[in-house]
């Protein structure tokens, strides 16, 4: 009761301007502690395990550095990946994932705090997206109001586009670059609108990290210079603008190459070259305005026309040279597919296969924003009718991401922190006009007269308003637990169903057959299978593999894609060539898992028969003569003989899989399988997991005599 | 440590015991008789010779999942099928488990002999076939001139398998046989001279012969990769005593003539070809490590120096010898061979190579396949990394980038004077003007 009392009697006393701050830290903190939990609906579902394919590369060099250390770590050879090139780990990597985790890890250590490095790595990304809730805040104070920075905060914490790549248990670098990201725009608007190096440099700082944890941060070196060069065609270029991008381009580009996976390219590639054009830029800005003060108008005229022509000569020379020397790195693959949707389809399989590089669809717009969508036009409105510096940057910045967003859907990542923001300011904008209107004060009445006058009913429509705004908040809300609940937090190392009863169902084949190949296969056997499970492989069952996720050799891959294209006979060339040990095939027939290797087969075809080796694969061998890919007996002979079908359906024609239907039914094609009785020549079968998800193979040795 | 001693003693006793076990399988027991010599030589040499008739209902080969011999011989042409537990399959199971197999047959050998022919990448003809050369037929032919006299010239020219000292002609009674083209691993030993045929003696030749000439392989072998050894002849008789003994004349020709055949200088190197006596070789110890260094390594830097020793081994007499050659070739590959030297020969069969890893990084691979005709295929391969250079490897001031140093430096000492005068120098009013 007392303290009841206490605290009632208390609150009062606090002054108005402090029960704010109370109430802002309460959301603030609020929104950061949600954005941590709503994240943590697979470790709860499922366990504290990493669960995507791809995290298992990341966590398992995380494990080595915590281990052997910085210098180790950053020297690493690594020869059990892309077996027999190897793979330098430190020099193509993006450290910055790893080096938090292990200074976090460390850091508690220290504080006597034992928790494992497996911990660690699994919240990294609930925490750090916690980190950027409130990040967002700061960012939308300094472009509109605290206001607008709470409504941002607490959209970001939810957004399904930015959970999709944060959930407890993928711990990729996006988790922590789009921290960075947002980190380092909020000092850059802080630098442009105060001018000091001070900022300019957190801004470097900030950069730096952003460069040494992920790829995506071409965008940001793309974007900045954008927003200065808009600010020059403004004519707001002043020089606060000056200093702050001198500053950042100069420390941030030094740092930058400390990365050694991004090495020289910030001078080289032509993905960097905006930034340093404008860097050039604006030093010619700064000298031209310098002369114009300095100089009277007709031999300003004659200097700047002069100087100008010869300048433009110079630099466009050179940039022929350069680009025709190699100096310049040509456009590469990824740069192209961002413009042209389509380029990579065309001309770079390994690209296009990839189903994050697909381009996004509408739904998934909305799937993954909902009512951000239609706020972002709103927010827009407010953005530029008070056009301001920072105002310029977060249109750019919001215009951008929805073009590249549209291209890859992997880059809805880099747009949903701008829609919540833009969405941020227009909900608090509208709100705080509508709210006003709700309860008329007296004295307000009186003075604005006849303003009031001109419209009825004005605070039921506020109060209308703010219903309708906040119904529709709310479904956001709703909506993305929903999403998070269902669509993001569902992990792929274990996959679970429904059975006819409801009861959950779980098929945990992965971790079975990678358990099996570390207890029962010899410590340096070779393991075959498409890439996409390399990483799991090297970190789960500590085995070599022949090509990973890590997909920087086509050429390599494209053998293994040859090798599960080709007859048994032609496959074994390729296999004893690679030194190959066991395959293992991704199987899905029998329980109905669509993501296996037959659905992904097309691509190996195509990857398989994309070099000069691999010439004699052709994708159109593969279908029907109608063009239809089907497993069933009217398939192709090609498909039904080669080495990937016979691994996925060995000994499948045996197997009733539903109710009336004939065996060798295969659940995901919908279709009897073609070609049940086949014997392997060149492989023998090791292991198949319990729902045959993953198959494994021995490859035989030679005939022992000869034949 | 000296039960150890004992235990080791007795175990490799036992062994070498185990070595010399051999079945004999034959179609009646006279065949003790008639092939004495060939049977004395073999227990002269240790071998301890157990005799089962071919289709004796107990016959095992192995029991408890352990074989009770290492060497089987099959005299028994005349048999339909095994008896007990030995069939095909349970034979080259043998053979893929390791043991060694000597066979000899003739015209009227039956189908078994066949398929384990054909299983160790051999033909042999037709039942009742026999090898005919009206050319080179013995005194003693019956008339179907079926005893034929070989020239040992038509030998395969391995001292390792045939010895050195086979100057007598041969005497050969039996089936041909014809090899299998696509298997790399059968040896033709002897072949007929080009004037021979393979063909039913009794019946006219009404069909092109399987075997003509010099593709009519007389004794075959074929070394399994597993080091198997399988010697598959196709006449018996030219194991007997009576081909031992017997005088060769030639009928026709160069009237070759000679008081003793070969055939037994040639079986019995043969049977010590066959059952591992000669022709073994084996890798006794392998290092590699950084020249002037001593510790082995299994990771190496691109660009090192790296020596590569080998220690082989030849059974000599019974007794392990150092192996002396000068064609050993080492290769260090990945994926294709980026080096391939040959091997330097230093005392004691040691072999060595020094040689400086390539400047491409990856996963390699020390390969010594020593693979001649007549010896063991001697196979070896040592994975290691080659790894870049190390952060701290590479060169800490390059020539050509002096320029750049001296810019750099001359840079930073020139914006700290220009700070210097900017902040402290002090313009002196200049009073001209005014005044």
């Amino acid at each position: 009761m007392t303290v009841e009392v206490q605290a009632k009697s208390r609150l009062p006393q606090l002054s108005s301007d402090k029960q704010l701050t109370f109430i802002k830290l309460a959301v603030l903190s609020m929104a950061a502690i949600l954005s941590f939990a709503t994240r943590l609906f697979s470790v709860l579902r499922f366990e504290s395990v990493i669960h995507e394919f791809d995290p298992y590369f990341n966590y398992r060099t995380t494990r080595y550095l915590t281990e052997e250390g910085f210098y180790n770590f950053h020297n690493w050879f690594d020869d059990r990946a892309w077996y027999p090139l190897g793979r330098i780990i430190g020099g193509t990597i993006y450290p910055g994932l790893m080096v938090t985790s292990a200074t976090l890890y460390n850091i508690m250590q220290f504080l006597n705090i034992t928790i494992d490095i497996r911990n660690v790595c699994v919240f990294l990304a609930p925490f750090f997206s916690s980190l950027t809730t409130i990040v967002t805040y700061l960012l939308t104070k300094e472009l509109k109001d605290e206001g607008a920075g709470l409504v941002a905060a607490c959209m970001i914490a939810i957004v399904p586009g930015y959970i999709s790549r944060s959930v407890a248990g993928s711990y990729d670098n996006e988790g922590i670059a789009i921290f960075c990201m947002l980190l380092t725009y909020y000092f850059w608007i802080k630098a442009v609108n105060t001018g000091t190096i001070l900022w300019a440099t957190m801004t470097a700082l900030a950069y730096f990290y952003m460069v040494s944890s992920w790829g995506g941060y071409v965008f940001l070196i793309n974007l900045i210079p954008l927003h200065v060069l808009a600010l020059m065609l403004l004519g707001r270029f002043s020089a606060r603008v000056y200093v702050a991008y001198s500053t950042l381009y100069c420390v941030g580009t030094i740092l930058s190459m400390q990365i050694s996976f991004v090495g020289f390219q910030p001078v080289q590639s032509s993905e960097h070259m905006l930034a340093f054009g404008t860097f050039g830029l604006c030093q010619l800005y700064a000298f031209t305005q310098y002369l114009r003060a300095h100089l009277s108008g007709a031999n300003f005229e004659l200097l700047f026309k002069a100087l100008l022509t010869t300048l433009l000569a110079t630099l466009g020379t050179a940039a022929v040279v350069l680009t025709l020397t190699g100096k310049i790195s040509p456009w590469t693959g990824r740069f192209y597919s961002l413009l042209d949707p389509s380029y990579a389809k065309n001309h770079i399989p390994i690209i296009a296969s990839v189903s994050e590089h697909q381009p996004t669809s509408w739904s998934s717009f909305y799937f993954d924003l909902q009512v951000l969508v239609f706020l972002f036009p709103a927010g827009l409105y407010f953005c530029f009718s008070k056009l301001t510096d920072a105002n310029i940057f977060i249109i750019l910045y919001g215009v951008l991401s929805i073009y590249f967003a549209g291209v890859m859907v992997r880059l809805m990542l880099v747009l949903a922190p701008v829609m919540c923001i833009v969405s941020g300011v227009a909900a608090s904008s509208l709100l705080s006009l509508h709210v006003k209107d709700i309860e008329p004060k007296v004295e307000k009445h009186e003075k604005k007269k006849k303003h009031e006058n001109n419209l009825v009913f004005r605070s039921e429509v506020g109060a209308l308003f703010v219903c309708v705004l906040g119904c529709l908040l709310m479904s956001y809300v709703f909506h993305c637990t929903w999403v998070t609940s269902e669509a993001y937090s569902s992990p792929s190392i274990v996959l679970s169903a429904r059975a006819h009863d409801g009861a959950r169902i779980i098929f945990d084949d992965f971790r079975e057959a990678y358990t099996w190949l570390k207890m029962n296969t010899p410590e340096d056997s070779k393991v075959m299978s498409w890439w996409d499970y390399g990483y799991q492989i090297t970190a789960m069952a500590n085995r070599t593999v022949i090509v990973d996720n890590n997909t920087w050799n086509n050429t390599h891959i494209s053998r293994v894609g040859q090798a599960m294209a080709s007859t048994e006979d032609k496959a074994y060339e390729i296999m004893r060539e690679l030194d190959v040990d066991y395959v293992l095939v991704i199987f899905g027939g029998l329980v109905g898992y669509s993501s296996d290797d037959i659905n992904k087969f097309l691509w190996m075809v195509r990857i398989g028969g994309s070099t000069e080796r691999g010439a004699h694969i052709r994708e159109a061998d593969y279908y029907t003569p109608s063009g239809e890919f089907r497993v069933d007996s009217d398939g192709s002979g090609t498909l039904l003989n080669c080495l990937m079908y016979k691994m996925s359906y060995y000994k499948f024609g045996l197997v009733y899989t539903e109710g009336g239907r004939p065996p060798g039914y295969d659940r995901v094609r919908g279709a009897e399988i073609g070609n049940k009785d086949f014997n392997l020549d060149v492989l023998e079968e090791a292991y198949t997991t319990e729902h045959w998800l993953v198959r494994i193979y021995k490859v035989k040795p030679l005939p022992n005599r000869g034949v | 440590m000296k039960i150890s001693i004992i235990l080791g003693i007795i175990a490799s006793f036992t062994l070498a015991l185990a070595e010399q076990e051999t079945l004999v399988l034959v179609d009646n027991l006279n065949i003790r008789e008639t092939h004495s010599q060939f049977f004395k030589s073999l227990q002269d040499r240790g071998y301890s010779l157990t005799f089962k008739l071919a289709d004796d209902a107990n016959l095992v080969l192995s029991k408890y999942g352990e074989y009770l011999y290492k060497n089987l011989i099959v005299f028994a042409p005349s048999v339909l099928e095994f008896g007990g537990q030995i069939d095909t399959e349970a034979i080259t199971k043998f053979i893929d488990d390791g043991g060694n197999l000597l066979m000899a047959g003739n015209a009227a050998a039956g189908d078994v002999y066949r398929e384990i022919a054909s299983e160790c990448g051999f033909e042999m003809d037709e039942e009742s076939a026999a090898v005919i050369d009206h050319f080179n037929y013995d005194a003693s032919d019956d008339g179907e001139h079926t005893r034929i006299v070989v020239s040992p010239k038509n030998l395969i020219s391995s001292p390792t398998i045939v010895g050195d000292q086979n100057s007598q002609p041969l005497l050969f009674e039996g089936t041909g046989l014809i090899l299998d083209k696509d298997n790399s691993l059968v040896l033709p030993i002897l072949t007929a001279d080009s004037t021979a045929y393979s063909y039913n003696p009794k019946s006219q030749v009404k069909e092109y012969p399987h075997a003509v000439g010099r593709k009519t392989v007389l004794i075959a072998a074929l070394q399994a990769r597993n080091n198997a050894r399988i010697v598959f002849s196709g006449s018996l008789f030219f194991f007997s005593d009576e081909a031992f003994n017997s005088a060769v004349a030639k009928v026709h020709g160069d009237k070759v003539t000679s008081n003793q055949s070969g055939n037994k200088v040639l079986s019995v190197r043969l049977s010590e070809w066959a059952f591992g006596e000669r022709g073994r070789l084996r890798v006794r110890s392998v290092n590699h490590h950084r020249e002037g260094e001593k510790e082995s390594s299994n990771t190496y830097t691109i660009t090192d120096t790296v020596v590569y020793r080998i220690e082989i081994e030849e059974l000599k007499n019974g007794k392990w010898q150092p192996f002396e050659a000068k064609d050993v070739q080492l290769e260090f590959v990945r994926i294709d061979p980026f080096i391939r030297t040959t091997l330097q020969k230093k005392p004691n069969g040691v072999y060595e190579a020094i040689f400086k890893v390539p400047d491409v990084w990856g996963v390699y691979q020390f390969k010594v396949d020593y693979d001649r005709v007549g010896y063991s295929r001697l196979y070896h391969s040592t994975q290691v990394s080659v790894r870049p250079l190390q952060h701290t490897q590479y060169e800490r001031f390059i020539p050509s980038a002096y320029p750049y140093y001296v810019s750099a430096f001359s840079m930073m000492i020139g914006v700290f004077l220009f700070s210097f005068f900017f902040l402290y120098y002090k313009e002196e009013p200049t009073k001209t003007k005014s005044e």
